[in-house]
């Protein structure tokens, strides 16, 4: 079990010693039962953290922040941050440092074992108090939750109510961190890619017109992006302004870009973003699952990265996020690699 | 005009709305959203509150504006295309939603008025549900204004008595659409007005969250365009779209030409929705931007709501629907936002 005083005295010890710039954390939020990320300076206010399954962002993403700020600094502080990672978020950074967006000394890694849970689905929650207003949720005392809606509080066993991700989890503890909380033992799981079988068993046809309605609701709000540690592109194929424009730009530059995909947010165009990011995360997404999650209308987008990461797995018996030191899948080539798919 | 209207008298009603399209929630994979509904009888107004407000019925996301294509000779022919809609009824608009239809009239109306909004804006009908449960748990509505059974903006009103609606026409609008199936309504007894009116006076108090002393807010703003505040408040911000996209009242739109056809020439202008938390929504073509990082951003959404929109059109900018609190991917509160911005010293 993690013990949350032992992340607090691990976080606290780091930044009385002025061995990192901030701790990047979890707190209570007041937007609702999930936590939110904290940013901590001062070791007096190490007591915000919290550690439960409601923790379900993957702070990996704001190593991205802290670079770019780096970058606009003119004397930039180059101490590391640190933050918390569970084993699905520590594979983020691992698949960062295999592509040398970061380096190891920029960050420092408190990790936390998930041991047999992992992180709640708040729809699943949700679902099981249909027509109640929830209230609020405890989480602190895991197993279980205690939601409380207009009827009362009802305690309900974590178990029932995990995401998909942390069903089909193949790193519940971290896989890179300096310091590890919790417990080292592997979780089974029997079906690694068993939310696939419903979709892999349709039709082409049915898998058309299912993907046509999921993507047709797409508000463009592009939150699956922003909350992706591995879309960390300064240009992206979807923005108006899809390169780098410096001041020396030439406007025959601009007037030569060529728009891949149009801002309106019809079929084909959310089709165009959905498939150009489903492709560039093939081999690089580690199924922390924040896209889906954080998806207003609800498009089941871990479909799409899992059914790259089956294929990565059964093809090339790739695992992403767990060997930052051996070439990344895209870029790399090995003579044995199948190619009977290249027509 | 109050009548009363039984539940089960709901979908012949709307099967009398002859030459109305119709507009209500209706779930889909686990979320509501309005959607246009031809059978009455999938109608179920005990919905929890929409992800989407009924927003794109009246302001779509995408509008083509005008069309153009090359003619023979290869000069440029444009068409503008202006809007046409059915007459339409929205059934089951919550009260805050209601309201930013009205915060809309303001920006789309004035000296110009935008004729795409106002095409469809005018054929509309708005029956409202009163909230006589918070449909969210950061529902704030008495803060900025509004009330859990605000008529603001709305033609009818219904209240939900058990088994029965109270329904009150506010407009000649509204009247009209009774008329039109007249025998389905009678008036409310005593004890039915009674009931309706001691349901409205309790629902405010089942309100939880609220941002005291509000007022001082838009004053405080107009001094707090350099505060460390945005920086500190915008640290988890993830820079996407939900917060404004998802919110009832922000109506900022981007537009381009999109080609069908480079040669011959063909395609059409459109405006699309734009948000203010998008890097590219400021971005320069000389490659500079002047809202260059997120506490920017996050300033920009807080003073246009609470402080430039009070300047222009003396009311906020914001109708405590909660959606922004309930659905940021980081849990960022505009409640405790404005909270700290009241006690900025």
């Amino acid at each position: 079990m993690v013990n949350l005083d032992d992340l607090k005295k691990e976080a606290k010890r780091i930044l009385q010693d002025d061995k990192v710039k901030y701790v990047v954390g979890y707190t209570r939020s007041s937007a609702g039962p999930l936590a939110s990320p904290v940013f901590i300076e001062d070791p007096e206010k190490i007591g915000e953290l919290i550690w439960d399954a409601s923790c379900v962002q993957n702070l990996a993403k704001f190593l991205l922040d802290e670079k770019r700020r780096k970058g606009r600094a003119k004397k930039p502080d180059t101490r590391p941050i640190a933050i918390v990672v569970k084993g699905c978020d520590s594979r983020s950074v691992n698949v960062l440092l295999q592509e040398k967006y970061i380096e190891r000394k920029d960050v420092f890694l408190l990790g936390v074992s998930c041991e047999d849970l992992g992180v709640v689905d708040q729809k699943k929650i949700a679902q099981r108090f249909e027509g109640k207003t929830i209230q609020d949720i405890k989480f602190d005392l895991s197993p279980e939750l205690a939601v409380t809606t207009e009827d009362g509080t009802v305690k309900l066993p974590i178990q029932e109510v995990l995401a998909d991700r942390c069903l089909e989890c193949q790193a519940n503890f971290p896989v890179v961190y300096d310091v590890l909380l919790g417990d080292k033992s592997r979780k089974k799981v029997d079906e690694p890619f068993g939310s696939l079988e419903e979709i892999e068993s349709m039709a082409a046809p049915q898998r058309w017109e299912f993907w046509q309605e999921q993507l047709g609701k797409c508000v463009r709000c592009y939150a699956c992006r922003s909350a992706c540690p591995m879309c960390y592109c300064d240009e992206c194929v979807v923005d108006t302004i899809a390169f780098a424009v410096a001041a020396d730009t030439s406007a025959e530059e601009k007037a030569q870009k060529i728009k891949w995909i149009e801002k309106s947010p019809t079929k084909s165009e959310n089709f165009g973003y959905h498939m150009v990011r489903a492709i560039h995360l093939a081999g690089r997404c580690i199924d922390c699952g924040e896209c889906e999650r954080v998806c207003p209308v609800s498009i089941p987008l871990r479909h799409l990265n899992k059914k790259l990461e089956k294929a990565a797995k059964q093809l090339f018996d790739y695992n992403a996020g767990f060997e930052p030191d051996k070439p990344a899948l895209v870029s790399s080539f090995r003579d044995e690699d199948p190619e009977d798919f290249i027509r | 005009m109050d009548m009363i209207l039984q539940k089960k008298s709901l979908a012949p009603w709307l099967e009398r709305l002859e030459g109305y399209d119709i507009y209500a929630p209706v779930r889909q994979d686990d979320i509501w959203n309005y959607a246009h509904v031809t059978d009455g009888r999938d109608i179920d107004l005990g919905y929890p509150n929409t992800v989407q407000s009924p927003k794109p019925i009246i302001f779509p996301q995408c509008e083509t504006i005008l069309e153009f294509s090359a003619s023979e000779d290869g000069t440029p022919v444009m068409r503008e295309v202006i809007p046409e809609p059915n007459p339409f009824v929205v059934l089951g608009m919550r009260p805050c939603d209601a309201r930013a239809l009205t915060l809309y009239d303001k920006v789309f109306g004035g000296d110009i008025k935008d004729p795409y909004y106002w095409k469809r804006r005018e054929k509309g009908i708005l029956v409202g549900l009163a909230c006589t449960v918070p449909p969210s748990p950061n529902c704030f509505c008495p803060t900025v204004d509004g009330s859990p059974c605000s008529t603001d903006g709305l033609d009818i009103l219904l209240t939900d008595l058990e088994d029965r609606y109270y329904v009150e026409s506010l407009t000649k609008k509204g009247e009209n659409l009774l008329n039109d199936a007249k025998t389905l309504f009678k008036a409310p007894t005593a004890a039915e007005n009674k009931a309706a009116a001691r349901i409205k006076s309790e629902s405010e108090k089942k309100i939880n969250r609220q941002v005291r002393q509000l007022a001082e807010v838009p004053p405080k703003l107009a001094g707090m365009f350099d505060a460390s505040l945005w920086d500190e408040e915008a640290m988890s911000c993830l820079r996407c779209g939900i917060c404004t996209y998802l919110c009832p009242t922000c109506h900022c739109f981007d537009i381009a030409d999109e080609l069908s056809s480079s040669s011959p020439l063909k395609g059409r202008r459109i405006r699309n929705w734009d948000t203010c938390q998008f890097p590219d929504f400021t971005m320069h073509s000389s490659g500079h931007n002047p809202r260059p990082d997120k506490a920017s951003r996050l300033r920009q959404r807080i003073l246009h709501k609470f402080h430039y929109f009070v300047v222009n059109h003396e009311a906020y900018q914001c109708t405590g629907c909660g959606r922004c609190i309930s659905l940021c991917p980081v849990g960022i509160d505009i409640i405790e936002v404005l909270d700290k911005v009241r006690d900025y010293a």
